[in-house]
Protein backbone atom coordinates (compact mmCIF):
# COMPACT_ATOMS: atom_id res chain seq x y z
CA UNK A 1 0.00 0.00 0.00
CA UNK A 2 1.28 3.50 -0.67
CA UNK A 3 1.93 6.20 1.54
CA UNK A 4 0.57 9.54 0.35
CA UNK A 5 3.45 11.40 1.47
CA UNK A 6 2.58 14.84 3.25
CA UNK A 7 5.40 17.63 3.02
CA UNK A 8 5.70 18.33 6.87
CA UNK A 9 4.96 21.65 8.06
CA UNK A 10 7.81 24.20 7.70
CA UNK A 11 8.66 24.81 11.64
CA UNK A 12 7.96 28.73 11.55
CA UNK A 13 4.22 28.24 9.97
CA UNK A 14 3.21 26.69 13.28
CA UNK A 15 1.84 28.38 16.35
CA UNK A 16 1.18 32.31 16.49
CA UNK A 17 4.44 33.98 16.72
CA UNK A 18 5.08 33.55 12.39
CA UNK A 19 4.74 36.97 10.88
CA UNK A 20 1.69 36.09 8.97
CA UNK A 21 0.23 35.85 11.77
CA UNK A 22 0.79 38.26 14.23
CA UNK A 23 -0.48 40.49 10.94
CA UNK A 24 -3.54 38.59 10.94
CA UNK A 25 -3.96 39.70 14.38
CA UNK A 26 -2.82 43.06 14.29
CA UNK A 27 -5.71 43.19 11.29
CA UNK A 28 -8.32 42.20 13.60
CA UNK A 29 -7.39 43.68 16.39
CA UNK A 30 -7.38 47.07 14.65
CA UNK A 31 -10.88 46.21 13.54
CA UNK A 32 -12.26 45.41 16.59
CA UNK A 33 -11.12 48.76 17.81
CA UNK A 34 -11.93 50.14 14.27
CA UNK A 35 -15.96 48.89 15.04
CA UNK A 36 -16.08 51.19 18.30
CA UNK A 37 -14.03 54.45 16.58
CA UNK A 38 -15.84 54.34 13.25
CA UNK A 39 -18.84 54.22 15.16
CA UNK A 40 -18.31 57.28 17.16
CA UNK A 41 -16.17 58.85 14.88
CA UNK A 42 -19.73 58.36 12.17
CA UNK A 43 -22.83 59.00 14.82
CA UNK A 44 -20.43 62.65 16.32
CA UNK A 45 -20.21 63.61 12.53
CA UNK A 46 -23.15 62.87 11.03
CA UNK A 47 -25.83 62.26 13.75
CA UNK A 48 -26.02 64.55 16.08
CA UNK A 49 -25.21 67.63 14.03
CA UNK A 50 -28.27 69.36 13.41
CA UNK A 51 -27.13 70.71 9.74
CA UNK A 52 -27.90 69.78 6.31
CA UNK A 53 -26.18 66.28 5.73
CA UNK A 54 -25.04 66.04 9.75
CA UNK A 55 -22.15 68.19 8.81
CA UNK A 56 -20.31 70.84 10.83
CA UNK A 57 -19.74 74.27 10.24
CA UNK A 58 -16.45 75.59 10.12
CA UNK A 59 -17.06 77.01 13.35
CA UNK A 60 -18.33 73.76 14.66
CA UNK A 61 -16.04 71.57 13.45
CA UNK A 62 -13.28 74.07 15.63
CA UNK A 63 -15.54 73.81 18.68
CA UNK A 64 -15.05 69.92 18.25
CA UNK A 65 -11.77 69.38 17.04
CA UNK A 66 -10.70 71.95 20.81
CA UNK A 67 -12.00 69.31 23.09
CA UNK A 68 -9.23 67.44 24.06
CA UNK A 69 -10.77 64.24 24.72
CA UNK A 70 -12.37 64.21 20.94
CA UNK A 71 -8.87 65.23 19.80
CA UNK A 72 -7.74 61.96 21.06
CA UNK A 73 -10.08 59.81 20.06
CA UNK A 74 -10.07 61.24 16.39
CA UNK A 75 -6.23 61.02 16.56
CA UNK A 76 -6.14 57.23 18.07
CA UNK A 77 -8.73 56.85 15.05
CA UNK A 78 -6.89 57.74 12.46
CA UNK A 79 -3.45 55.81 13.58
CA UNK A 80 -5.64 52.42 13.90
CA UNK A 81 -7.04 53.29 10.51
CA UNK A 82 -4.00 53.23 9.09
CA UNK A 83 -2.29 50.49 10.56
CA UNK A 84 -5.98 48.69 9.64
CA UNK A 85 -5.58 50.05 6.03
CA UNK A 86 -2.21 49.23 5.16
CA UNK A 87 -2.50 46.00 6.48
CA UNK A 88 -5.39 45.13 4.19
CA UNK A 89 -3.41 46.60 1.24
CA UNK A 90 -0.38 44.40 1.76
CA UNK A 91 -2.61 41.41 2.00
CA UNK A 92 -3.95 41.97 -1.79
CA UNK A 93 -0.85 42.94 -3.04
CA UNK A 94 1.18 40.18 -1.60
CA UNK A 95 -1.48 37.89 -3.27
CA UNK A 96 0.32 38.56 -6.88
CA UNK A 97 3.29 36.44 -5.15
CA UNK A 98 6.07 38.63 -6.51
CA UNK A 99 9.05 37.58 -4.90
CA UNK A 100 10.99 38.05 -1.78
CA UNK A 101 12.11 41.65 -3.01
CA UNK A 102 8.70 42.78 -3.98
CA UNK A 103 7.40 41.81 -0.40
CA UNK A 104 10.65 43.80 1.54
CA UNK A 105 9.35 46.59 -1.05
CA UNK A 106 5.71 46.39 -0.57
CA UNK A 107 6.01 46.40 3.56
CA UNK A 108 8.07 49.27 2.98
CA UNK A 109 6.59 51.29 0.82
CA UNK A 110 3.61 50.59 3.65
CA UNK A 111 5.46 51.50 6.33
CA UNK A 112 6.55 54.59 4.83
CA UNK A 113 3.14 55.50 3.26
CA UNK A 114 1.68 54.83 6.51
CA UNK A 115 4.03 56.95 8.59
CA UNK A 116 3.19 60.20 6.15
CA UNK A 117 -0.36 59.20 6.52
CA UNK A 118 -0.66 59.46 10.09
CA UNK A 119 1.94 62.60 9.99
CA UNK A 120 0.12 64.46 7.70
CA UNK A 121 -3.48 63.91 9.68
CA UNK A 122 -1.67 65.01 13.18
CA UNK A 123 -0.40 68.13 11.80
CA UNK A 124 -3.88 68.59 10.34
CA UNK A 125 -5.64 68.06 13.68
CA UNK A 126 -3.15 69.83 15.34
CA UNK A 127 -4.00 73.35 13.29
CA UNK A 128 -7.13 72.67 13.64
CA UNK A 129 -6.58 72.10 17.50
CA UNK A 130 -4.64 75.43 17.48
CA UNK A 131 -7.16 77.40 16.01
CA UNK A 132 -9.99 76.49 18.33
CA UNK B 1 -3.99 3.36 -5.41
CA UNK B 2 -1.55 0.79 -4.17
CA UNK B 3 1.57 0.91 -6.54
CA UNK B 4 1.02 4.02 -8.29
CA UNK B 5 3.58 6.26 -5.85
CA UNK B 6 1.30 9.24 -5.27
CA UNK B 7 3.90 11.64 -3.75
CA UNK B 8 2.22 14.87 -3.68
CA UNK B 9 -0.89 16.63 -3.23
CA UNK B 10 -3.26 16.91 -5.76
CA UNK B 11 -3.06 20.74 -7.08
CA UNK B 12 0.50 21.01 -5.49
CA UNK B 13 2.04 21.84 -8.28
CA UNK B 14 -0.52 24.30 -9.67
CA UNK B 15 -0.66 26.21 -6.10
CA UNK B 16 3.36 26.12 -5.62
CA UNK B 17 3.29 28.27 -9.05
CA UNK B 18 4.04 31.86 -9.10
CA UNK B 19 1.34 34.09 -9.97
CA UNK B 20 -1.76 35.60 -8.46
CA UNK B 21 -3.43 33.26 -5.82
CA UNK B 22 -6.71 31.63 -7.43
CA UNK B 23 -7.69 30.01 -4.48
CA UNK B 24 -10.08 31.79 -2.12
CA UNK B 25 -13.17 30.50 -0.53
CA UNK B 26 -14.64 27.15 -1.56
CA UNK B 27 -14.84 26.36 -5.26
CA UNK B 28 -12.61 27.58 -8.60
CA UNK B 29 -11.98 31.05 -9.30
CA UNK B 30 -9.70 30.99 -12.28
CA UNK B 31 -9.36 33.85 -12.92
CA UNK B 32 -9.02 35.53 -8.87
CA UNK B 33 -10.67 36.39 -5.99
CA UNK B 34 -12.40 39.27 -7.89
CA UNK B 35 -14.24 36.78 -9.88
CA UNK B 36 -17.69 35.51 -8.52
CA UNK B 37 -18.44 32.57 -10.82
CA UNK B 38 -18.66 29.13 -9.26
CA UNK B 39 -17.45 30.71 -5.26
CA UNK B 40 -19.54 29.81 -2.08
CA UNK B 41 -21.18 32.65 -0.19
CA UNK B 42 -17.63 33.15 1.96
CA UNK B 43 -16.08 33.16 -1.28
CA UNK B 44 -17.87 35.93 -2.45
CA UNK B 45 -18.02 37.68 0.67
CA UNK B 46 -14.65 38.05 1.11
CA UNK B 47 -14.29 39.39 -3.04
CA UNK B 48 -16.89 42.32 -1.44
CA UNK B 49 -14.88 42.61 1.79
CA UNK B 50 -11.68 43.02 -0.07
CA UNK B 51 -13.33 45.57 -2.77
CA UNK B 52 -15.07 47.47 0.12
CA UNK B 53 -11.74 47.87 2.11
CA UNK B 54 -9.89 49.25 -1.37
CA UNK B 55 -12.76 51.47 -1.74
CA UNK B 56 -12.54 52.60 1.79
CA UNK B 57 -8.84 52.70 1.87
CA UNK B 58 -9.19 55.43 -1.02
CA UNK B 59 -12.27 57.09 0.27
CA UNK B 60 -9.37 57.69 3.60
CA UNK B 61 -7.11 59.66 1.35
CA UNK B 62 -10.28 61.58 -0.69
CA UNK B 63 -11.16 62.44 2.94
CA UNK B 64 -8.13 63.76 4.59
CA UNK B 65 -7.69 65.97 0.92
CA UNK B 66 -11.17 66.98 1.97
CA UNK B 67 -10.46 67.58 5.30
CA UNK B 68 -7.85 69.65 4.44
CA UNK B 69 -10.03 72.58 2.76
CA UNK B 70 -10.46 73.90 6.55
CA UNK B 71 -6.74 75.01 6.21
CA UNK B 72 -8.16 77.45 3.90
CA UNK B 73 -10.76 79.00 6.59
CA UNK B 74 -14.27 79.01 7.08
CA UNK B 75 -15.63 80.53 3.79
CA UNK B 76 -13.51 77.57 1.98
CA UNK B 77 -15.36 75.06 4.27
CA UNK B 78 -18.70 76.60 4.00
CA UNK B 79 -18.03 76.46 -0.42
CA UNK B 80 -17.38 72.71 0.22
CA UNK B 81 -20.49 72.20 2.42
CA UNK B 82 -22.65 73.63 -0.30
CA UNK B 83 -21.39 71.06 -2.93
CA UNK B 84 -21.59 68.05 0.46
CA UNK B 85 -24.97 69.02 1.10
CA UNK B 86 -26.24 68.24 -2.30
CA UNK B 87 -28.81 65.44 -2.97
CA UNK B 88 -25.96 63.00 -5.29
CA UNK B 89 -23.50 63.74 -2.51
CA UNK B 90 -25.72 62.54 0.25
CA UNK B 91 -26.06 59.62 -1.73
CA UNK B 92 -22.46 58.79 -1.21
CA UNK B 93 -22.67 59.04 1.87
CA UNK B 94 -24.81 56.28 2.03
CA UNK B 95 -23.00 54.59 -0.31
CA UNK B 96 -20.22 54.83 1.76
CA UNK B 97 -22.60 53.60 4.98
CA UNK B 98 -22.73 50.77 3.19
CA UNK B 99 -19.01 50.13 2.26
CA UNK B 100 -18.33 50.68 6.10
CA UNK B 101 -21.30 48.76 7.39
CA UNK B 102 -20.43 45.85 5.04
CA UNK B 103 -16.75 45.58 5.93
CA UNK B 104 -17.18 45.91 9.38
CA UNK B 105 -20.04 43.32 10.13
CA UNK B 106 -18.40 40.74 7.49
CA UNK B 107 -14.92 41.75 9.37
CA UNK B 108 -16.30 40.70 12.81
CA UNK B 109 -17.75 37.33 10.91
CA UNK B 110 -14.09 36.56 9.50
CA UNK B 111 -12.54 37.53 12.94
CA UNK B 112 -15.07 34.99 14.51
CA UNK B 113 -14.35 32.22 12.29
CA UNK B 114 -10.95 32.62 11.93
CA UNK B 115 -9.81 32.65 15.32
CA UNK B 116 -11.63 29.56 16.23
CA UNK B 117 -14.47 31.24 18.42
CA UNK B 118 -17.34 30.34 15.77
CA UNK B 119 -15.63 28.11 12.81
CA UNK B 120 -18.59 26.66 11.75
CA UNK B 121 -21.18 29.26 12.33
CA UNK B 122 -20.11 30.84 8.97
CA UNK B 123 -23.43 31.52 7.15
CA UNK B 124 -25.80 32.02 10.16
CA UNK B 125 -22.91 34.83 10.61
CA UNK B 126 -23.29 36.61 7.18
CA UNK B 127 -26.98 36.38 7.23
CA UNK B 128 -27.09 37.77 11.02
CA UNK B 129 -24.26 40.50 9.79
CA UNK B 130 -26.75 41.11 6.76
CA UNK B 131 -29.93 41.94 8.95
CA UNK B 132 -28.32 44.22 11.51
CA UNK B 133 -26.47 46.10 8.37
CA UNK B 134 -29.65 46.40 6.39
CA UNK B 135 -31.74 47.97 9.19
CA UNK B 136 -28.42 50.26 10.21
CA UNK B 137 -28.33 51.12 6.32
CA UNK B 138 -32.13 52.12 6.28
CA UNK B 139 -31.67 53.84 8.79
CA UNK B 140 -28.90 55.89 8.40
CA UNK B 141 -29.78 56.64 4.76
CA UNK B 142 -33.28 58.06 6.11
CA UNK B 143 -31.31 59.78 8.47
CA UNK B 144 -28.80 61.14 5.81
CA UNK B 145 -32.22 62.58 3.55
CA UNK B 146 -33.91 63.44 6.37
CA UNK B 147 -32.05 65.84 7.67
CA UNK B 148 -30.35 66.89 4.48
Amino acid sequence: MSVLEIRPRPERARGYGTRSARVWWWTVGTGIALLVLVTVHMVAHHFVVDEAGGLRTYDQVLDYVGNPLILAIEALLLLTVTIHAMLGVRSVLLDFDWGPRARRLVDAGLWLLGVLTVLYGYVLLAVLAWRA
Amino acid sequence: MSGTGVTELPGARERAAPGPVLHKGIGPAPSGWLDPRGRSLGGRAFALNRVTGLALVLYLYLHLGVLSILLFGASAWDDLLGVATSTAFLGLDVVLLFGLLFHGLNGIRVGLVGSGVAPDRQRVLFWAGAAVGGVVLAYGAFHVFGAG
